[in-house]
């Protein structure tokens, strides 16, 4: 489900319009259209204070429009929502990466977003960065990489039992990397480090990228739109190389795939670790969002929630984990949304609030488990297929 | 105390915790031996279980009958999940059979949050005296000793019924060779609603046990958990190896309690039996006595 059919009348004439990213004009204009309403529509009400304040406009009838226009885009609520959707597609397409691409099954992945987000908090507390690099904002970007390089490396480290065993003995040693790392590890000791207690708290202006200080939800937002838009094209391209095509041979069957020569070992941890460094770079981006960390936030159902997203979103594709994270976020939040009118006549049901999330998630993967295996993004493909061979599918 | 006696008394309370892991081990081990779900949802099992005898029990229902209610409780909703959920998978990739029963845990989780919400409950008044046991130099609480010649009599029970009954060997068969069971009439469907149905009973019996020792949270549902390492030290698809499993584990944990919480001060109790189990995996996949699979392209 890799292609999409093209209308009747488009030709490739060579190996590079095959592969190239926008295959044709309407493809083009349709990703335009989507940049345009990620980045200006949905945070308009960002860029019309930016403007207003860079010209210094002081005028009642143009703040009157900015306020109308600001309506279509989304406020500050649906924005901190997009964020932690951005955040969930990150974690998300490491998991893909893992799971649907080279088949290793994982229910840890949130120990690996856990040590990148504190493998950069660390770092920026603790480490004793020179003056020149903290004044042009180079600490955190610095910190983010290392997190990825070190949050991969614990991937591997717990990614080392895939070489002799898989499927389910798999889950279980990720499953021991989620309780060793974040229950013991970093709740008993790494939190110990410095002296705060439980939790870390970043003081305002540590997170600071070059002259750019991320300091309100907009500019989380931005940094996020960025983070998964490189991500999704790190991943897409990795796929199509021989990396790539040698996780999908690794997924399709394994035996098959070192009998023609793959290393088997080389490649299930190097996809270990791309996936753990995606995310380290998901946990090392999250503190931007927290005003502080500490181990509650990567509990085992972060690993779950990851995995469960895929699946609804579709095994196998990157649309499955931006689907799916969309989809489930989404729900939720809507879901909160409903609960909270209904709390004035119920008061319990607010506090139940939890409990009801964890049943509802719970039987939303059960029923699209059941009913559409193949989860959002192929319903996607089969609806983007229809307009494209419409009138005549065959 | 002398370090001997300690070791003993953790060693025998090791073993009386375990018998109650290879109660639930063995409910686990029935229904990947039976349909091959490996199932994650066993600890919500044991929670639902034991907090359904709790509710009757302090209703004022004796113990025994409590214990009987949530036995038949456990089997009509074994029969229910196996039938609403798992019955459309059969055939289905390892790993959505994996997550539906994740999904299932979650469900399940969330429902007895809603019911029994999540404050520690006691059996009061409590089913079992404070006072410990003696024999000789070494002292054990009674619950444990109860939970422990429970588990055994269960466990009894449990490899009679596979051995002598009909429906035992029905259960056999289909683990042994689903389609050589079907073509001498054996009804699989049956069978694994069956082995939902003794599972969720395990289950049940298992956690109103632990809920005896420390009363009842949903932290008890941890246990489903430690069923994992259990099975895997034993083989996943192994009667015998349930409970040599899961009486290692309870041992584990409580000598790793006892002598490396000087070294490694915090939860090392929690996760011990998971490091154990990622070394263990990493020398024989197969457990002590699990089948080892032979592949073929």
């Amino acid at each position: 489900m890799s292609t999409t059919f093209l209308p009747c009348g488009d030709y490739h004439q060579g190996y590079a319009e095959d592969h190239a990213w926008f295959q044709t004009k309407f493809i083009k204009g349709k990703m335009i259209a989507l940049f345009l309403v990620l980045f200006v529509f949905i945070p308009i009400s960002y860029w019309g204070s930016i403007f207003q304040s860079a010209f210094n406009i002081d005028n009642y009838w143009f703040s009157l429009i900015i306020r109308y226009i600001s309506v279509f885009g989304a406020d500050e609520y649906w924005i901190s929502v997009f964020n932690m959707v951005g955040y969930t597609i990150l974690g998300a397409l490491g998991v893909q990466l893992l799971i649907g691409y080279c088949g290793q099954l994982t229910l840890g992945h949130g120990a690996f977003i856990a040590v990148g987000a504190y493998t950069s908090t660390l770092l920026i507390l603790e480490f004793p960065w020179p003056e020149f690099m903290i004044t042009l904002g180079l600490a955190y970007p610095v910190s983010i990489f290392i997190a990825g390089i070190m949050a991969g490396l614990f991937s591997v480290l717990f990614g080392l039992p895939s070489a002799r065993v898989k499927g389910f003995y798999l889950i279980l040693t990720t499953m021991a990397a989620q309780f060793i790392l974040v229950d013991f590890v970093i709740t008993q000791y790494v939190s110990q480090i410095g002296g705060r207690g439980q939790a870390f708290s970043l003081p305002p202006g540590t997170i600071k990228i070059g002259p750019w200080l991320i300091d309100n939800n907009y500019k989380v937002y931005f940094f996020m739109l960025i983070l998964v838009i490189l991500s999704c094209i790190i991943i897409s391209n990795l796929v199509r190389t021989r990396v790539g095509r040698a996780w999908v041979a690794i997924r399709d069957n394994d035996i098959s795939a070192e009998v023609m020569g793959i290393n088997v070992i080389k490649y299930k941890l190097l996809a270990f670790f791309v996936a753990g460094f995606i995310g380290g770079i998901t946990g090392s981006f999250w503190i931007s969002n927290l005003a502080a960390i500490s181990p509650e936030h990567f509990p085992w159902f972060l690993s779950l929630w990851l995995v469960g997203v895929i699946l609804i979103g579709g095994v196998g594709s990157i649309h499955g984990a931006i689907f799916g994270s969309l989809f489930m976020v989404v729900i939720m939040e809507l879901l909160q949304l409903a609960v909270i009118p209904l709390a004035d006549t119920y008061p319990k049901l607010l506090m139940d609030f939890l409990f009801i999330k964890e049943a509802t998630f719970g039987l939303a993967i059960c029923g699209f488990l059941i009913f559409e295996p193949n989860g959002m993004a192929y319903r996607w493909w089969q609806i983007k297929n229809y307009f494209n061979l419409w009138p005549f599918s065959y | 105390m002398e370090p001997l006696e300690l070791f003993l008394m953790t060693l025998v309370t090791g073993i009386m915790v375990g018998g109650i892991y290879a109660l639930v081990a063995l409910g686990w081990v029935l229904i990947y031996k039976c349909s091959g779900v490996l199932n994650l949802a066993m600890g919500e099992m044991t929670l639902i279980g034991a907090y359904v005898s709790l509710t009757f029990y302090s209703m004022g229902v004796p113990f025994l009958l409590a214990l009987l209610i949530s036995l038949i409780i456990g089997f009509i909703l074994g029969i229910l999940t196996e039938r609403i959920f798992l019955d459309k998978l059969i055939g289905e990739p390892v790993l959505s059979v994996i997550m539906v029963t994740v999904g299932l845990s979650f469900f399940f989780k969330g429902v007895v949050e809603l019911i029994w919400s999540t404050d520690t409950k006691v059996f009061t008044p409590a089913v079992f005296s404070i006072e410990p046991l003696k024999f000789g130099p070494i002292i054990v609480g009674e619950v444990y000793l109860w939970s422990f010649i429970a588990a055994i009599i269960l466990l009894v029970i449990f490899v009679c019924f596979f051995k002598y009954t009909r429906w035992g060997l029905a259960m056999q068969a289909c683990a042994d060779d689903e389609m050589a069971a079907l073509s001498i009439g054996v009804s699989a469907r049956f069978v694994y609603a069956a082995a939902w149905a003794i599972a969720f009973m395990a289950a049940g019996v298992g956690g109103t046990l632990l809920g005896n020792i420390n009363g009842l949270n949903i932290s008890v549902g941890y246990l489903g958990l430690l069923v994992l390492p259990a099975v895997v030290l034993g083989g996943l698809n192994s009667v015998p190896g349930a409970i040599v499993g899961g009486i290692a584990i309870g041992v584990l944990q409580n000598l790793s309690g006892v002598y490396l919480d000087r070294y490694f001060p915090g939860a090392v109790k929690d996760i011990a039996p998971f490091v154990f189990m990622a070394i263990f995996l990493l020398f024989k996949p197969y457990g002590l006595w699990g089948w080892e699979r032979i592949e073929r392209v």
